[in-house]
């Protein structure tokens, strides 16, 4: 009985084309789409700031700072003015009095962020050509304080050793993007199951199953273990997509760097807590029409909260709190912990527990649901 | 037998059936008859074990209705009014997976296919088939598990003329198989058509249960009923009723007919101490 209900589900599934396009293509779209949009966003290493600089003092000084700002890799000097972000106008007097100041024209418009490395890359340069003339002086009267002072870096990677805490971890935008549009994929199963529960409902297939002894039990899980095979190839066809595509695109592949085992816990976690949602939903409304708007519109909601939309790491510590009342953020935790931090299943565990019950207790509430609708006459 | 015994089922307050007995012959065709929210669907529902009651008895062969819900529905299938079956799978897909879900028998399986006539759509999307075909469907799926009673819930709504006489007709031959079959219609000519029996239900309760026979003869005893095409005026001589009928005696019969002959009134048809079903049932109903 199990294998015949079991089957009938994928057949219709597997011939609701709209379904498997938002199951399948929507994800890898979004992973592919976001990856290489948010790509220079997630690595500051990589941003190049195109300026054009109007040296009004032009001597021997100043064109070394020119040469300097030049040297920048994070730096394309272009020659009008029109195609530059930033232009740097180096004043008159700027080498002999004390009060100039460089000044910086934003032409783009800029988040502040983004301001800020560009000030500090800016800085590493002016720095550098006034330790140079500081070194110049010193080595009239010393050549070893100036050789000293030659010595001085002012290069981060030389300065700071960085590591992250374990709640610090940034992921790249490969990272990001997978897990977040695996999770959202996911919770998209509302749309077939929701037209098929209405549908057998509308049409009294429902009726004449339970005419037939079929069990509410038994109707819940044989719609349960399709879409739980159906999640799982999802993440791996998204995680293939993280791997092989996204890499053509000029941005990071995504690399597993934890278990296996734990990758598989979390989805098929992941998995039930999509389900039960979606089969509260679909048994919850009236028309499919209902169920696709009520869910398409909860999942963007719990999606834009649990950091789907947007990473949770450049969310308020506020909102960062709220977004844990979404399971697409328990989730999207999960697969962090196990992309960034090397998790296994104990890291996960939380994580996983949670999204089994809220799984669970929502295909409970389901189920009560469709027995008093079948009580009532549907 | 069914026998249904002082059954009442309370929606809150409302009494969808209030202490209704009715008894259905092994073997007889039943048609059950009542307005929108008689208490029709209630009563198939209660019967097929989807809604429970809240007192009385049902015996269904001998099978009570609250302990031996699973075995009374293994003897017996329901065809509900709509397409209870999966438009994107194929006919035979359909038969499948219904008849898996049954442990139906593959004798089973291929008489619901012949009686239908299915054999030449079976690997048809059941979406491309006519609303005909689908109805056959529908009542195929209802055989696979060879039931001894079958519930019709107007299974012939949207059916082409043809289609509807062959499913009366296969309905009728169910008979001569020993299926008992109970059948709710809109239309009174397919119950006059199929049914031995017949059960106007009306707010909850049976108030006439009779052999198709006895119901349409010696309704108005002495009486013949002259059924008029229209009237637009009024004849003192003739009581022309409301719904265009003139009742008189035999001993008035040529008297009458003169009248109506005089008055140039077409005549659509005379009965001899009969009704109609339609007609009963709307006096019956509206009592």
């Amino acid at each position: 009985m199990f294998s015949a209900m079991i089957k009938k589900e994928f057949l219709l599934v597997l011939r609701d084309r709209h379904a498997l396009l938002a199951l399948f293509v929507m994800p890898a779209i979004f992973i592919l789409i976001m990856s290489v949009a948010m790509r220079d966003q997630f690595a500051s290493d990589t941003i190049n700031f195109s300026i054009a600089i109007i040296d009004l003092e032009s001597n021997i000084n100043t064109q070394k700072l020119v040469n300097k700002i030049q040297s920048d890799d994070g730096f394309n000097l272009v020659r009008d003015e029109k195609t530059a972000q930033f232009i740097i106008t180096i004043p008159k007097d700027y080498t002999t009095s004390d009060k100039q100041k460089i000044e910086i024209l934003v032409i783009d418009s800029i988040k502040n962020d983004l301001l800020e490395i560009f000030k500090s890359k800016l800085l590493k340069s002016v720095i550098s050509v006034k330790l140079e003339g500081i070194s110049e002086k010193l080595r009239v009267i010393s050549n070893e304080a100036a050789d000293s002072i030659n010595k001085v870096s002012i290069s981060p990677n030389e300065l700071f050793e960085v590591s992250y805490d374990k709640n610090e971890d940034i992921p790249n935008s490969t990272q990001q993007s997978v897990p977040a549009w695996i999770v959202f994929g996911m919770f998209f199963v509302i749309i077939p199951m929701s037209t098929i529960y209405i549908n057998e409902r509308k049409q009294n297939t429902l009726t004449r199953l339970t005419s037939m002894n079929i069990s509410i039990l038994s109707m819940s899980i044989s719609k349960t273990i399709p879409y739980l095979v159906i999640n799982q190839i999802q993440v791996w066809i998204m995680i293939g997509v993280g791997i092989f595509i996204v890499p053509f695109f000029n941005t990071p592949a995504l690399e597993i760097n934890g278990s296996i085992l734990a990758l598989v816990a979390l989805s098929i976690a992941l998995s039930v807590s999509a389900i039960g949602l979606s089969t509260l939903i679909a048994v919850s409304a009236t028309s499919s029409e209902q169920a696709t708007t009520i869910g398409g519109i909860l999942n963007i909601l719990l999606g834009a909260i649990g950091g789907v939309m947007v990473p949770k790491f450049i969310m308020p510590e506020s909102m960062q709190n709220f977004a844990n009342i979404s399971p697409m953020s328990w989730g999207l935790d999960g697969f962090l912990e196990i992309f960034l931090k090397s998790g296994d299943i104990f890291m996960v565990a939380n994580e996983s527990l949670q999204l089994l019950l809220f799984g669970l207790i929502t295909l409970a509430i389901s189920m009560v649901i469709l027995r008093i609708r079948i009580s009532k006459g549907l | 037998m069914i026998k249904i015994k002082n059954v009442t089922k309370k929606y809150g307050e409302l009494k969808a059936l209030n202490e209704i007995s009715l008894e259905i012959k092994e073997g007889s065709i039943l048609g059950l008859l009542g307005v929108n929210g008689a208490g029709k669907t209630t009563l198939l529902s209660i019967l097929n074990g989807l809604i429970e009651i809240d007192s009385g008895d049902i015996e269904v062969f001998g099978l009570d209705i609250k302990s031996d819900k699973k075995e009374i529905n293994n003897i017996s299938s329901i065809i509900p009014q709509h397409l209870a079956f999966y438009e994107k799978l194929t006919v035979k897909e359909n038969l499948d997976f219904f008849s898996k879900i049954q442990n139906a028998t593959q004798e089973n399986y291929t008489k619901a296919i012949e009686i239908n006539s299915l054999e030449n759509l079976l690997s048809q999307e059941a979406s491309t088939l006519s609303g005909g075909q689908k109805r056959r469907l529908n009542i195929a799926i209802g055989l696979l598990n060879n039931p001894k009673i079958i519930y019709f819930d107007e299974p012939t709504v949207g059916v082409d003329p043809k289609s509807r006489n062959e499913i009366l007709d296969s309905i009728k031959s169910y008979k001569k198989l020993g299926i008992t079959v109970i059948y709710t219609s809109h239309y009174m000519t397919e119950i006059e058509r199929i049914c031995d029996e017949v059960a106007i239900i009306s707010k909850g309760q049976i108030v006439e249960h009779d052999t198709l026979e006895n119901m349409l003869s010696n309704r108005v005893s002495d009486k013949i009923c002259i059924e008029i095409i229209h009237s637009d005026r009024k004849i003192d001589a003739l009581d022309i009723k409301n719904d265009l009928t003139i009742q008189t005696t035999e001993s008035k019969l040529f008297e009458t007919l003169a009248t109506i002959k005089e008055n140039n009134i077409a005549i659509k048809q005379i009965r001899y101490g009969s009704t109609s079903l339609e007609k009963h049932f709307l006096d019956v109903s509206e009592k």
